[in-house]
């Protein structure tokens, strides 16, 4: 994420004025940073997640005011990183929004706070045949939903049902290569099942950066700790191997990898 | 006939080169004559934002050891994080003293992470042996306090790499702020995990020496 931060280092923002940053409606870029801040210094004030709620309102405006949603972004992800629970409501509905990014960081969101009362929300996201589910959009890269961070959602809420296994393993097949890896990362956590991971394993090698860039960071969220070597091994740079490594140590909280870590400084 | 030396010829292969593979390879050519007269065109190359030549050139500096410092300390690209990221990097492992006061600034100032990240490193590990030091010890150790309250969490990660090292190597008259710091990152007051996860196992090895 691009850290606007340095542009406000003089003088520093206290949280207050941070919180009250966000609850004013006049100045949006306000808004906007104070939205990003509370989720990125991890705020624990009693006012944090109320107002971040609050924000989200606008987007069930017709039509949705542009800066008032680029606010409620930034509140999504604030929300996900807070691990508010008591957002799960809100942000199941914005899961059936007219809108991509809204649909896509919601998704996230609801995965980082686990919640599991969105799991068939998530999979009706899935449902359609491969005819549907690699339809590029008119006018746009992008597919018919985020299936990418879907894929993620559903595993880091981590319900293991049979029909939640079934929706996401044609995914594996998909045309595109980052969202196998996301079914792949996905079905790794939720079954265990180690046939999962090969083709993750193998996506490093590809010839496209960027590819092995996300495969890597999926590698490390799934905490599977025979994917060590091949982190480490990775032709990217040591600052995404590191973040890649916080995953995997944090899951399996194995000291190997802090060790590995530590090799990477 | 014109006669070149292998010098000239491989800076001459590096500014024909295209590719990736092409600057890898001619790179690599220049790292192996092993001389000093190649430092300037390796350090050129950290600035072509290309990861993967980039770290051949840094390896071939950190080879060259303490001879390439005096042009290391020199050559920090304001504009250029990521040629900055490997010239710290290059220091943090060549460990010359000399390299002191541009660790200590960048850990405290510098903008990008992964700078201050390898700066940490290059403070818990500058070689400084003889007694007389001790002084320039403790400076390394205070800059690596301080930067305890890092925002970014990859730094805090690097300074607790550090502390750790300093604690196990050394005799310091700062050891009780340190492990109060350390105790702090273990606590639950340190909002990222990995960071809990290190500090505890710093401060176990602390007390088991």
């Amino acid at each position: 994420m691009k850290d606007p931060s340095t542009e406000n280092l003089n003088p520093p923002l206290t949280e207050a004025q941070v919180i009250a940053n966000l609850r004013q409606t006049e100045d949006f870029s306000d808004q906007y940073y104070a939205a990003w801040w509370l989720g990125r210094m991890r705020s624990r004030h009693p006012e944090t997640i109320p107002l971040l709620l609050t924000a989200l309102d606008p987007l069930h405006g017709n039509p949705i005011h542009n800066e008032r949603r680029a606010v409620a972004l930034n509140a999504i992800r604030a929300l996900g990183i807070l691990q508010a629970t008591n957002a799960e409501e809100k942000l199941r509905i914005l899961l059936k929004k007219n809108d991509y990014s809204i649909r896509e960081e919601s998704a996230r969101s609801l995965g980082m706070i686990q919640a599991q009362s969105a799991v068939l929300d998530l999979c009706e996201l899935l449902s359609g045949g491969p005819e549907e589910t690699e339809q590029i959009q008119p006018g746009s890269a992008k597919l018919k939903e985020p299936y990418e961070s879907v894929l993620e959602a559903l595993g880091a809420i981590g319900v293991a049902s049979r029909s939640v296994i079934i929706i996401i393993t044609p995914f594996t097949k998909h045309s595109r290569p980052l969202i196998r890896a996301s079914a792949c990362r996905a079905l790794l956590i939720l079954t265990g099942d180690q046939k999962w991971a090969p083709p993750l394993i193998e996506l490093l090698q590809h010839d496209d950066p960027l590819i092995r860039r996300g495969v890597l960071l999926d590698l490390g969220a799934t905490g599977w700790m025979p994917a060590l070597p091949a982190i480490q091994a990775a032709a990217i740079e040591n600052s995404l191997k590191l973040v890649a490594l916080r995953g995997l140590a944090e899951k399996s909280e194995d000291t190997c990898v802090l060790d590995a870590m530590d090799g990477l400084l | 006939m014109i006669n070149i030396s292998p010098l000239e010829g491989a800076i001459a292969d590096l500014q024909a080169a295209k590719t990736t593979p092409e600057l890898i390879r001619a790179t690599k050519s220049l790292c192996n004559l092993h001389t000093v007269d190649a430092i300037s065109a390796l350090i050129e190359v950290l600035g072509f934002n290309n990861p993967a030549v980039a770290s051949v050139a840094t390896a071939g500096l950190i080879e060259l050891g303490s001879q390439a410092v005096p042009s290391l300390l020199v050559s920090l690209d304001e504009k250029n994080y990521g040629s900055r990221a490997w010239v710290v990097r290059a220091l943090a492992s060549i460990r010359d003293p000399r390299s002191l006061d541009l660790l200590e600034h960048a850990l405290a100032t510098d903008i990008a992470p992964s700078v201050r990240r390898s700066a940490a490193r290059g403070l818990a590990e500058l070689n400084l042996i003889y007694p007389e030091e001790s002084s320039k010890l403790n400076r390394c150790l205070l800059a690596l306090l301080a930067a305890i309250k890092d925002d970014e969490w990859v730094v805090r990660y690097s300074t607790i790499f550090g502390i750790e090292m300093h604690l196990l190597r050394y005799n310091s008259t700062n050891k009780d702020q340190c492990i109060l710091g350390l105790k702090q990152l273990s606590s639950n007051s340190e909002s990222i995990k990995v960071i809990r996860l290190r500090a505890t196992l710093a401060l176990q090895r602390i007390n088991a020496s």
